[in-house]
């Protein structure tokens, strides 16, 4: 009776949450997004593209996060004065530009008739404020503005010029390529950009503009942007949403295209045959390493990490594991293909049995090590740990979190550590070629990799590259296991445009997600 | 006194959840700057780090952002998400809502069923109806969620194309008006809530058929039988509202839990829930979006065995008097 | 003693749980002679069943009928060993924090606090600084068993201290020790012996799941960590891989938990004579 009751009232009421809540989950989950757009006019039916993704933060300059994803969101709705396509550098907000002798100059010649997505023209103004802003204010992710540029001079509505502190052989691609530029009249006011989340922040002067974004969902839903600069868009409706299965999501038509790399060969095996799906292969810019502690004895024997380069099998982990979605990498961690790329370095041909002669001249006796790795590498580590145990080193395997492995590379609290990243179209992350660790310290490859960053001569410049490599072959801080190959498998009937851009998108992204895939070429 | 241990309570596992966290190695700006097993890293120079770490807070001592931490709660103010870059209240609103979707609707579907079932069983104990409850609620409350949901997606999404592969809504989602996005909601909805309700079942199904077969023992049952009443009315009127009297305390504590989300559910449905929140605050050592979800967590459940503990007293009788 | 057994035999479920129960036993305890291959020995990946393999290999070409052997070792011996130690533990802190008041208090708030210790920084945190494995499983599982079963032991002898028999005990001159060591704790058993069955299952499953996510230690050879690969295999829903790697080890998982959950629920009606009055009368 009294329960009776109660059971129902509390029925009532959790039935009229539901309904309330699903009532109220009605456009804009967020507090920042946009009011649903109005219906387009009827003929011809609007291009909607469907594609896997995540949540990759609020797309303004500021408030993504920080990763390659992230800035491919920002790029749908801001631009850059420079930008790419499959063969290379190509003139975008900047008609042209010309750089000084000494290389410490720079003249950008703007496009006219550019507007922002509210409306207001996009002038030189705009140029020089983005140079400064990003400078000053944190997280731009452009911090190295503050010592590259000296100055920035507007000399006319469209013209800017820019003043290096020292020449910059990358400046045309890290900067001019990469920066986005933003409008003056909206972010001189703003003194916290992290925290600038609403509508405003992401007016640029890109093809897209940004209808909705859920965090929880992972969901961008762009809306073409009728006044782009370089004509409409061809697909009227962009909306990424996070799947938990690509392969599976392209297959049900869920999503119109799906990206896979490595491992995930196996899915493309498995889709490409299917009557309605092509594919296309492109670069990674990937390279997995297996990180020696170079510090820590005994380590710190050139020797001993050559007998372990003889000792692991590289082909066997790329044909065992990824199942030939790899490429066996260089050992000069510079990507294969790409310009910067050494042919020619000693190589370590998988031999145990020298290996084992190297160990009993070094005279160690028993070796026991720890392999650290993070989950999504245990295969390799088992491999690894087989071919070391095969010559009397005893391994053991401890997989952690990325969150943890970064905190023990970084402290040099490790032995041997699996570990991967991309970035490697550029040479930025070579810096130190055991990175995250920076437990290498070699007078002659810093000595080369900083000049090879100020060399503007671009023969001189790959002489120097091409000695950083055979630095690394001959002395292995890292031994590199593999370069992952990567697919786009899509339906050519809903988009064929798909492409991969030369050196990656902007700083070196190498996903297909180039805004001019979008656009009518 | 209650009033007291509550309250020790709280303030022990806020600590907790302060202190712990930050005790794991790696700290949020290794997130921050990429996991590099899924792309590019941003390699910061250590003045860039240092800003980010003035910028964030997490450069002074322990135990003046403690002191910051419960300031800032004292106002309501649950912080700034570190790996989100948005208020940690945002953040846990938008999960909230899904998760009380789901867990909310699954959980009031089971423990309904359960307790419908669980009086049947009791009734009919001994019989086939009784052994065949028994195996099958048993059999379904043994699989593990994720192979569950596994197998459903496979059957359901895939083979038979019936239902969604996942998420909460479609891609093109919320553009739709209310009725059509009640129904798409509900539509991703089925699957989960399925997996979820058959394997939670069998709890408050034995609970139930337990606590029912004891009150089935007693005299005042013997008595309405003789009395001549109908077994319908001996079994909803007596029987079974003095049967669900344990069930109280076990119910609320359920309705405490389903918070926390569920785990597999959520990664194997994508669905945006608090499971897979805290999974990923956990990973990306975002301490305020934990310490928030954490928070939230500890006052649910503590509602939720508050309204447990005075209910209970206001329903039986002999707690009352005593 | 004969009661229960009489219970055992009388359930024919108790039966056919405790008959899986040593099917798995048996496989677990046999696996090294019993299983074709060493499953950490690598062949060709991703063969269909043939008869040298007979569910095929999985992603890195090792027998998937292997490793499911050698799996029923690593959970059984996991969740028997966890829930084991988490009831010795229960049983003891049960029994003095439900005798005596005043370190009662203190046992239950810091039952109290772990309750409140949440799961995944623990077991980040356990997985960086400990050695990975199986002591650091038990380890993980038992710190969060223990509170559970000391709770239960403690209002069990909270109700039991004030029945006629104690008094009578203490009447006739038993000391404390012997009232606890005599007639507390062998009352405390069937309750525990439930508990240990439900904790057991409870450990199986939740180790799966922590393998399953990754959490656990990746290069063991348990049922959620081959459920974990196959999650994680690029065409695990577009294709008929599943059939062979998904359903084996989770039908093992399913059968072990529910002959468990059987054997449990019987014992339940032996530890509490409750519900077979009502059996009894009608």
């Amino acid at each position: 009776m009294r329960i009776v009751k109660r059971k129902q009232i509390v029925c009532t009421l959790l039935a009229l949450l539901l309904v309330s809540l699903v009532a109220g989950c009605g456009p804009a989950p967020t507090p920042t997004a946009t009011p649903v757009p109005e219906e387009p006019t009827p003929t011809p039916p609007p291009v909607t593209l469907t594609l896997p993704g995540d949540d990759w933060g609020y797309p303004s300059p500021f408030a993504r996060y920080p990763r390659g994803p992230g800035y491919i969101q920002m790029s749908f709705l801001f631009d850059t004065l420079a930008w790419k396509d499959e063969e290379g550098v190509i003139p975008w907000l900047a008609d042209d530009w010309e750089a000084s002798e000494d290389g410490a100059k720079w003249t950008f010649k703007l496009h006219e008739g550019v507007k922002w997505h509210d409306g207001k023209p996009f002038t030189a103004e705009d140029v020089a404020f983005t140079f400064d802003y990003l400078k000053e204010h944190i997280a731009s992710w452009f911090e190295a503005l503050k010592e590259q540029i000296e100055k920035v001079e507007v000399k006319d509505e469209h013209t800017v010029v820019v003043y290096l502190t020292k020449p910059a052989a990358d400046f045309l691609a890290d900067i001019a390529g990469a920066m986005p530029i933003l409008p003056k009249h909206i972010w001189e006011s703003v003194e916290d950009p992290k925290k600038f989340t609403g509508p405003e922040a992401v007016i640029g002067t890109g093809p897209f503009k940004l209808a909705e974004y859920s965090k929880e969902e992972g969901r961008y839903v762009y809306e073409a942007n009728p006044d782009f600069f370089k004509g409409k868009p061809a697909v009227d409706c962009l909306v990424y949403t996070k799947v938990s299965d690509a392969a599976l999501a392209l297959k049900t038509g869920t999503v119109d295209a799906a990206f896979f790399w490595g491992k995930e060969i196996e899915a493309v095996k498995e889709l490409e045959p299917e009557p309605n799906l092509e594919a296309i292969e492109g670069p990674s810019f990937w390279v997995l390493k297996l990180i020696f502690n170079v510090g820590r004895p005994p380590f710190d024997k050139v020797e001993f990490r050559r007998a372990i380069a003889h000792a692991v099998d590289r082909s066997k982990i790329v044909e065992q594991v990824t199942h030939g979605g790899a490429i066996v990498a260089n050992l000069g961690i510079v990507y294969p293909g790409t310009s910067w790329y050494n042919p020619e370095l000693p190589a370590y041909e998988y031999d145990p049995a020298k290996a084992r002669e190297i160990l009993d001249e070094l005279g160690l006796g028993e070796v026991s090590l720890t392999l650290l790795t993070t989950g999504g590498f245990a295969r390799e580590a088992e491999l690894i740990k087989a071919d070391l145990e095969e010559v009397g080193i005893e391994v053991e395997v401890k997989s952690a979190d990325w969150g943890t492995v970064d905190g023990l590379l970084k402290e040099g609290n490790f032995d041997l550590a699996i570990s991967g990243h991309g970035g490697i179209a550029q040479l930025h992350i070579m810096r130190s070629p055991t990175w995250p660790a920076t437990v290498y310290k070699n007078e002659e490859y810093d000595r080369l990799f900083e000049e090879q960053e100020r060399t503007m001569d671009e023969e001189k410049r790959r002489n120097l590259v091409l000695r950083l490599q055979e630095v690394i072959a001959e002395d292995l801080p890292v031994l590199t296991l593999y370069h992952p190959k990567m697919w786009c498998v899509y339906d050519p009937a809903k988009l064929d445009t798909w492409f991969y851009t030369k050196g990656g998108v902007s700083i070196g992204i190498p996903i297909p997600h180039n805004k001019l895939v979008f656009l009518e070429r | 006194m209650r009033v007291a241990q509550y309250l020790i309570t709280m303030s022990i596992v806020l600590s907790l959840n302060f202190f712990l966290p930050r005790m794991m190695p790696g700290d949020p700006l290794s997130y921050l700057t990429g996991d590099p097993t899924a792309d590019m890293p941003v390699a910061i120079s250590e003045e860039v780090r240092e800003r980010l770490l003035v910028y964030y807070g997490l450069n002074e001592p322990l135990i003046k952002q403690y002191t910051d931490y419960l300031i800032n709660l004292a106002h309501g103010n649950l912080g700034w998400s570190i790996y989100y870059n948005a208020p940690v209240s945002s953040v846990l609103l938008g999960r909230l809502k899904w998760t009380l979707l789901l867990m909310g609707t699954a959980t009031v579907v089971y423990v309904a069923l359960g307790i419908l079932l669980g009086a049947l069983s009791a009734w009919k104990r001994g019989t086939k109806t009784d052994i065949g409850l028994l195996l099958s609620v048993f059999s379904f409350g043994s699989w593990p969620p994720f192979f569950l949901a596994m197998l459903l997606i496979i059957l359901f999404s895939v083979k038979l194309g019936a239902f969604p592969i996942g998420g909460a809504q479609s891609p093109t989602g919320s553009h739709a008006g209310g009725l059509k996005l009640a129904i798409e909601v509900t539509y991703h909805l089925f699957l989960p809530s399925l997996a979820l309700v058959l394997t939670h079942l069998s709890g408050v199904y034995f609970l139930t058929r337990n606590s029912m077969l004891g009150v089935l023992g007693e005299d005042y049952i013997r008595t309405a039988r003789t009395k001549g009443l109908r077994e319908r009315d001996v079994l909803l009127k007596h029987a079974l509202p003095n049967a669900l009297l344990p069930i109280v305390t076990m119910i609320a504590m359920r309705f405490g839990f389903m918070i926390m989300g569920t785990m597999f559910v959520e990664v194997v449905f994508a669905y945006p829930g608090m499971g897979s929140l805290i999974y990923q605050a956990c990973t990306t050592r975002d301490y305020p979006m934990l310490q928030g979800a954490f928070l939230l967590i500890m006052l649910f459940v503590m509602f939720f065995n508050l309204a447990a503990d005075l209910l209970y007293a206001r329903l039986d009788p002999r707690v009352r008097r005593a | 003693m004969s009661r229960l057994l009489e219970a055992i035999r009388g359930q024919k479920l108790a039966l056919v749980g405790l008959a899986m129960l040593a099917l798995f036993g048996f496989l677990a305890a046999l696996a090294p002679s019993l299983s074709p291959h060493d499953p950490e020995e690598m062949y060709t990946p991703m063969l269909p069943p043939t008869q040298l393999h007979p569910l095929g290999t999985n992603d890195i070409g090792q027998d998937i009928f292997s490793e499911l052997l050698y799996g029923a070792r690593f959970s059984l011996l996991i969740g028997f060993l966890s829930a084991a130690t988490s009831m010795a533990i229960g049983l003891c802190l049960g029994l003095i924090s439900g005798y005596c008041d005043g370190l009662g208090f203190a046992i239950m708030r810091v039952v109290d606090v772990f309750l409140a210790i949440p799961r995944f920084p623990l077991i980040i945190l356990m997985a960086a600084f400990l050695r990975p494995g199986f002591r650091t499983l038990v380890f993980f599982f038992v710190l969060f068993g223990w509170p559970r079963a000391t709770r239960l032991v403690r209002s069990w002898i909270l109700t039991e201290r004030n029945r006629e028999y104690v008094d009578a005990a203490r009447m006739i001159g038993a000391s404390d020790l012997r009232i606890l060591s005599h007639h507390l704790l062998p009352s405390a058993i069937p309750i525990t012996l439930v508990r240990f069955i439900m904790e057991f299952q409870h450990v199986i499953l939740a180790e799966s799941g922590l393998s399953f996510l990754g959490m656990g230690d990746p290069t063991a050879k348990s049922w959620g960590t081959i459920l974990h690969y196959a999650f994680e295999y690029p065409t695990i829903f577009i294709s008929d891989v599943w059939v062979r790697w998904v359903v084996p080890p989770g039908a093992c998982i399913t059968l072990v938990v529910l002959a468990l959950t059987l054997v449990g629920f019987s014992l339940e009606e032996w530890a509490n004579p409750r519900l077979n009055r009502a059996w009894r009368r009608t």
